[in-house]
């Protein structure tokens, strides 16, 4: 195979920038389309603002599961979310009750961020793991969960109204795809391409793609609550996210892997 | 209590029951959650073998993933477009069986490139063949457990206040759970190590040295579904029906509101029979086994 | 939002049910992977996710309780009565924590063929086997003893308990169960998450030596439960309504 695929290989803390401003931009940005335009068609954009701290989140994950914390990959993945949901909740709630609807995602943010820290902390120093990257890696893990729950709940309320979250993501119980959707999109990569010739660009266009995946579910759910036209944007462009790093995820696979067979018996040398 | 009510609690059933052994049977086709760590292992002590190897964050997460995934379409449908309940169930069912062949796909290409310094291929055969496979039992699975939650919101009364995508992620967390606590076992203990001695669990120093070689030819994941479909899956989906029947039937045959007592007395006594059901299981075990022979003798007490 | 007595209550109830999730999921037998091999003693899985799959399983029995009690034509008086949603969530748990555990146990004795034994204790303190004859060689026990098996149905109570004394005050707090729901399995995921990795990922129930690293998950848990709780009281219910 000669054909070059491209590869790529980012800092941490680059990609926790590009992470946290690429998706809370993102989030704004598509309120704002929105609420000029005065339709939900842009909607999407909440989707694809999720993508970035899904990035970032599935980043976190492997630098925190390269570790090894004794109970595999996806607990942390769940840990992320759980701290994300609440968050998410408690943002949009309190900014509504002090009449700063717009902040909520901040305030989401931040308490995230703190709690994730938190919880770090006690990962630590309570029960011992002596981990260095752990308090980072929680408090990026829980701000990515918080702004992908974010990202994927605007895409299918439309808004950033307390009212409307309640009445369309929960009330509806589509959190709960929110939830493990995100959920798999941040731990899936990692856990996907375990071993020790995991390669970072693999692993998170690997989250991408799964990320791609999500969009077409809540595009899914865009169908009843923002109507036909917003859900059949979305799908689309889910789908078209997921085909494009699908292809992308393949070609790496094929330039890490030691042989890609149509068919065949086990490898020569050890038959 | 009613008899329609009866009726709709022993169909809950009797899908819970299918849904976890199509759960644990795709489960073990992908080579999923806990065997699979043997399954990685085989490669890096010198085995590479033509298993998949769907490693898709445990089955919990995943089966939950699958379900709510079936449940947000037939929602949709259902809430959205008015569409009969069986046909909004089964298009969601087909929704997730969708992503769970892209999952799997990407877990197998990752995982297998990851080993790529023990010289574990990727062969494309098996993710055309194997891949359909699993799908199917994705969709059985999800299919049923999308009825159940369908059946406890629009059907059972009183009607459960929790919407029905949260009660599929539930349920999907629970049959996981199931399926990698029981099924799993008959394809990690059994038949990954069918060459060992007979009636003991896998010794460590064998770990990683799966069977990699069938009746004739290369042992494929379908050849091991044939196998756990004898017991692993059904044992499985017993554990499951279980947990829905009695768990709903104790709240059906007793009124939750004026008989709440004896609703709970109920669940109580079934929590004891299982009990004194496990301790016959373990006294009948070590009766018919015995101690193994390498042992050196008692140690006072 | 009304800062009162109750609120107190509630703050209370939610960290009580933390702590109880915390220390039940130190109960469960759990062998982790080697258990599916047949290489340890327990129940073949992940902590998190049993925990998560039972606990979750008194959750939806907990909802449909509560939720009948409102349907109830007497509830304007009555009101809600706590014992019975919290008992009743402890009981799903525990039905679906032992309907694991004993179709597991088939498994064990009828398809491995191996009889149960643990190797951390040389006698099982209910029963007074003896247990180092019946440990396979080059494992460290398999299947469910019966200590296992009890130690695992207390602590799905726990689970079961701490799920629904969760769910019970935030229903009361902002009156939608929906999002009491998902709040609730947000919060049992934080604290089953910080238990397991106190435990390392394996634990054999409350006759292992680790399980007396409680004390560390019970302060994790008070620490993070506490946090999350002072946010979940400030939820209230929708402003102005929809």
């Amino acid at each position: 195979m000669a054909e070059t695929v491209k590869g790529f290989k980012i800092d941490p803390k680059k990609l926790r920038i590009y992470g946290l401003v690429g998706s809370v931009v993102g989030i704004y940005l598509a309120y704002i389309l929105n609420s000029v335009t005065g339709t939900n068609i842009f909607s999407f954009v909440g989707a694809l603002a999720a993508l970035f701290s899904v990035v970032w989140g599935a980043n976190a994950v492997r630098r925190v599961c390269a570790y090894g914390i004794g109970t595999g990959v996806p607990s942390i993945g769940m840990l992320s979310l759980g701290m994300g949901v609440v968050a998410v909740l408690f943002g949009l709630s309190i900014a509504e009750q002090m009449g700063i609807g717009l902040l909520g995602v901040i305030i989401a943010l931040v308490y995230s961020l703190i709690f994730g820290y938190v919880v770090g902390l006690i990962a630590n120093r309570v029960m011992g793991f002596n981990i260095p990257v752990m308090e980072e890696g929680l408090t990026d893990l829980s701000g990515a969960g918080t702004l992908a729950i974010l990202g994927w709940s605007f895409a299918i309320s439309g808004s950033l109204g307390y009212a409307d979250i309640v009445h369309s993501v929960i009330n509806t119980g589509f959190l709960a795809i929110i939830f493990i959707c995100g959920g798999l999109a941040i731990l899936h990569p990692f856990n996907a391409n375990l071993g020790p010739d995991e390669t970072q660009d693999r692993t998170l266009i690997n989250g991408v793609m799964v990320g791609g995946l999500s969009t077409v579910a809540t595009g899914v759910c865009a169908l009843m609550t923002l109507g036909l036209a917003a859900g059949m944007v979305q799908i689309v462009v889910g789908f078209a996210v997921w085909y494009y790093f699908f292809v992308w995820f393949f070609r790496l696979a094929k330039r890490d892997a030691s042989a890609v067979v149509g068919t065949g018996l086990l490898p020569p040398t050890v038959q | 209590m009613d008899a329609f009510g009866m009726g709709l609690v022993a169909a809950m059933g009797a899908l819970a029951t299918v849904a976890g052994a199509s759960e644990d049977i795709d489960s073990d086709i992908g080579s999923q959650s806990n065997p699979n760590s043997q399954v990685q292992l085989a490669a890096q002590v010198g085995n590479p073998h033509r298993i998949y190897n769907k490693a898709i964050a445990g089955e919990p997460p995943s089966n939950a993933l699958w379900c709510t995934t079936a449940a947000i379409m037939a929602y949709v449908l259902i809430e959205g477009y008015h569409m009969p309940l069986l046909f909004a169930a089964a298009a969601g069912a087909s929704l997730a069986a969708l992503f769970d062949g892209v999952m799997s796909v990407s877990a197998y290409l990752g995982r297998n490139a990851s080993q790529a310094r023990f010289n574990q291929w990727i062969y494309l055969d098996i993710i055309r063949y194997t891949t359909p496979s699993i799908m199917a039992h994705v969709w059985i699975t999800s299919f049923c457990i999308v009825l159940i939650a369908i059946m406890q919101v629009y059907i059972l009364t009183p009607h459960h206040p929790f919407p029905i995508p949260v009660i599929a992620l539930v349920w999907g967390l629970t049959v996981g759970a199931i399926g990698s606590s029981v099924g799993d076992i008959h394809y990690g203990g059994e038949r990954e190590f069918q060459w060992r001695l007979f009636g003991q669990g896998l010794n460590t120093m064998l770990s990683g040295q799966i069977v990699r070689k069938a009746e004739a030819g290369l042992r494929n994941s379908i050849d091991n579904a044939w196998f756990c479909a004898k017991f692993g899956g059904p044992a499985t989906g017993m554990g499951f029906g279980l947990t829905v029947f009695l768990d709903n039937w104790r709240t059906t045959v007793f009124d939750p509101i004026t008989q709440a007592g004896a609703a709970i007395a109920m669940g109580v006594f079934f929590v004891i029979v299982m009990n004194l059901y496990n301790f016959y299981c373990e006294v009948s075990a070590r009766r018919k086994y015995g101690p193994y022979p390498g042992y050196k003798g008692d140690i006072a007490a | 939002m009304n800062f009162d007595a109750n609120t107190i209550i509630y703050l209370l109830e939610i960290i009580v049910g933390g702590l109880l999730v915390g220390i039940g999921v130190h109960f469960v037998p759990v062998g982790g992977a080697p258990a599916a091999m047949a290489q340890a003693t327990g129940i073949g899985t992940g902590t998190v996710q049993l925990a998560a799959g039972s606990g979750l399983t008194g959750l939806l029995s907990a909802g449909l309780m509560m939720h009948a009690m409102s349907l109830s034509p007497t509830f304007a008086q009555d009101g809600y009565s706590i014992w019975p949603i919290l008992l009743t969530g402890a009981v799903g748990a525990m039905i679906m924590m032992d309907a694991t555990m004993l179709t597991g146990s088939w498994i064990y004795a009828y398809a491995v063929g191996a009889p149960f034994a643990s190797a951390k204790v040389n006698y099982d303190p209910i029963t007074m086997f003896s247990q180092p004859p019946y440990v396979a060689p080059g494992t460290v026990g398999q299947g469910i003893p019966t200590v296992c098996f009890v130690s695992g149905t207390i602590g799905a109570a726990m689970g079961g308990l701490g799920g629904a004394l969760i769910y019970f005050p935030l229903v009361l707090i902002n009156g939608n169960p929906a999002m009491s729901a998902i709040f609730a399995i947000g919060i049992f995921m934080v604290d089953a998450v910080l238990a397991s990795w106190n435990i390392q990922g394996t634990i054999e129930g409350f006759h292992d030596p680790k399980f007396k690293k409680w004390p560390k998950a019970f302060k994790a848990c008070l620490i993070s439960t506490a946090i999350l709780a002072v946010v979940a009281v400030l939820i209230t219910p929708l402003v102005g309504g929809v």
